[in-house]
């Protein structure tokens, strides 16, 4: 495994760019050219810049890949006209939203209105820097990264319900409480359940969780932990069968009721995005992230940037189980979806806690999933 | 009130044993749904795919391993018309049996120039599709095709005039075969002969020719009576030819002619 890292190869670049301008300016200008602040300050740029359109492509792909699997659930074909298999349909959806006027309701409260979604956005871009996709695309050893992950996800609540509460519209305003009960009921088994986790693997930090899943894999052991956990992000996404919060047959839209233009597609993409993250969560922390078993040829595994894609395939993979549940379950009512939070979820995810102790206790983990590796 | 709450309760509590089944069962219905249409769904993607083609008919027959099923419902449907300008007569029946109103009769080319032949032309945009014009047609050379495509960006575009009829004839798309039997007794082109003065429009306007002119005698004038100015000729009608178009009928000058049952 070669030390290339997203910063550094992204460091590189800006390096040999700049000097190669600096080599044909005059003196002052080519010191200051090729001074180390401004190769630093620009390669942090261009590590932002590919982080964003890293996370912006993939979520477009992932609103892709769920039409084109939901229209095979349900028999029919998704989008396919513009582009190949319809992949560009996405973005021209997008520049249609780019291109439309945002309109704001007159009662509506304009600093919440516009700074809810954009805050959404933000903090579910936020993930996406946080978490390790692969050796090389690591935004550096945070030692609390899971935990930092998390309190960034679950900040979500509190701007859907500022959005919501400065739409000044009835159904924003249900919408919003309901999602903020939803996701405070559900944030406790979610943690409950990385707890189960954190206690296997001996750290919160990410990239040493999956490094402790290079023998077996944690969904195995932990498989109460991964129900709970997959429950809980699945109502955390607000995704069918846990979407009371947009439930569009009773509450028009939820909390983008008033929403159009630019700030819809701010909410569209930051839901996505959070799709997105908390598929890559459970490949992080059940799925072994960008390991692979090793019966795994290592053809497969040994070419350039496999870790990345291994680790987008079980993404995919991930939030395609996700898109199956959304094909088969109804949507629950709201008594049913706390009654199941709170009662049953909270006692699954004590439960897996108390395994993943008595797992660590009497050091014997059952090697499910995988038999032990080398490693990538 | 308290019974139909507890079992409101009972049945609707996902978390029983039952709820595993609740959840596995639609999935499992899901997956099997998703394996069917995996590699073709039940779409058909009309403008690149038409039911009507029988190379894409054929291909997914093979594809599925059955026939699709829907070809019964071509034969009687009734789409764009197809019209054989050959076999036209201009006997008007489409015209009169329109309810639209929106066939019209226009001069087409290769005519007689005295009486030129005419030929329906549909307006579209009127058009209902009833069907009534082609059962109307006795010479059965206005059908309907199983042709739908009608889509236009000019409404003038809507109006197929008797060439653009016949091309849809040349391209020998399934015609709709179903037709009406002629009525039992139907009514006859009977003649007032006291007023008819033998005049041959008639007889020179029928689009089956199946008026003759036959003399008839002139009487002898009785003394102080004057014989109407006339030609001593009187129309008769070969009623296995007619189509009873009524063109004689409203030809006549004289209004002599007239629908009613031969004795």
């Amino acid at each position: 495994m070669s030390n290339a890292t997203l910063y550094s190869v992204s460091y590189d670049l800006v390096h040999a760019v700049l000097f190669a301008i600096g080599s044909v300016l005059p003196a002052p200008l080519h010191g200051w050219i090729e001074s180390d602040g401004l190769v630093t300050g620009l390669a942090v740029l261009v590590f932002g810049v590919i982080l964003l359109a890293a996370s912006m492509l993939n979520t477009i792909l992932l609103i892709w890949w769920e039409r084109k699997l939901l229209g095979r659930f349900m028999d029919r074909r998704g989008a396919m006209h513009v582009g190949y298999a319809g992949l560009l349909q996405n973005f021209a959806d997008g520049f249609k939203l780019f291109r439309k006027d945002t309109v704001r309701p007159r009662e509506a409260d304009p600093l919440g209105f516009v700074t809810g979604p954009t805050a959404y956005m933000v903090t579910s871009m936020i993930m996406f820097g946080i978490l390790p996709i692969s050796s090389g695309w690591n935004s550096g050893a945070l030692p609390l990264s899971l935990l930092l992950a998390l309190a960034v996800f679950s900040f979500a609540p509190l701007f859907i319900f500022v959005s919501a509460w400065s739409s000044n519209n009835k159904y924003s305003l249900m919408g919003g409480m309901r999602s903020a009960a939803q996701m405070i009921a559900y944030e406790v088994p979610l943690l409950l359940a990385v707890v189960a986790v954190v206690i296997v693997a001996g750290s919160f930090d990410l990239t040493t969780i999956v490094y402790e899943q290079q023998n077996y894999w944690f969904w195995g052991p932990l498989f109460v932990a991964l129900v709970v956990f997959v429950a809980g992000m699945l109502a955390e996404m607000e995704r069918i069968p846990f979407d009371l919060p947009e439930a569009e047959a009773e509450l028009v839209e939820g909390w983008n009721t008033e929403y159009g233009g630019m700030l819809f597609a701010f909410f569209m993409l930051a839901d996505y995005l959070r799709a997105l993250v908390g598929s890559i969560l459970v490949v992080l922390l059940f799925l072994g992230g960008w390991t692979m078993p090793s019966w795994v040829p290592s053809v497969a595994t040994s070419f350039p940037l496999a870790g990345i894609v291994w680790f987008m395939v079980k993404t995919y993979a991930v939030f395609g189980v996700f898109i199956w549940i959304r094909a088969s379950l109804p949507r629950v009512r709201t008594d049913q979806l706390l009654r199941v939070g709170w009662n049953r979820m909270i006692p699954l995810s004590l439960l897996s806690v108390f395994l993943a102790a008595a797992l660590v206790t009497v050091k014997c983990l059952p090697v499910f999933g995988c038999v032990p590796s080398p490693g990538i | 009130m308290t019974d139909s709450t507890t079992t409101d309760e009972t049945t609707n509590d996902t978390t029983t044993g039952g709820s595993v089944l609740w959840v596995a069962r639609p999935m499992a219905t899901a997956a099997r749904q998703f394996a069917k249409s995996l590699f073709r769904p039940s779409t058909i993607v009309y403008p690149y795919e038409r039911l009507e083609d029988p190379k894409f008919r054929e291909k997914v027959e093979v594809a599925s391993g059955k026939p699709i099923g829907v070809g019964q419902i071509w034969d009687n449907y009734r789409g764009v018309h197809a019209l054989n300008i050959a076999t036209c007569i201009s006997c008007n029946l489409c015209a009169f049996s329109c309810p639209d109103i929106c066939i019209d009769m226009v001069t087409v080319p290769g005519g007689d120039p005295k009486h030129p032949k005419k030929c329906p032309q549909i307006d579209y945009g009127k058009c209902s599709f009833c069907g009534f014009c082609s059962d109307a047609c006795p010479e059965g050379c206005l059908t309907m095709t199983t042709r739908y495509g009608l889509t236009t960006s000019k409404r003038a575009e809507m109006v197929y005039s008797p060439q653009r009829l016949y091309d849809v004839y040349r391209t020998k798309l399934p015609m709709n075969p179903i037709r009406l039997a002629r009525p039992e007794n139907e009514d006859s082109i009977l003649l007032d002969p006291p007023l008819c003065i033998g005049c041959n429009a008639c007889a020179r306007d029928c689009p089956t020719q199946c008026i003759t002119m036959l003399d008839v005698p002139k009487p002898e004038a009785k003394p102080g009576e004057k014989l109407p100015k006339r030609i001593w000729k009187e129309p008769v009608v070969n009623d296995s030819d007619c189509v009873r178009c009524g063109t004689c009928i409203s030809v006549c000058p004289k209004e002599c002619l007239f629908w009613g049952t031969r004795k």
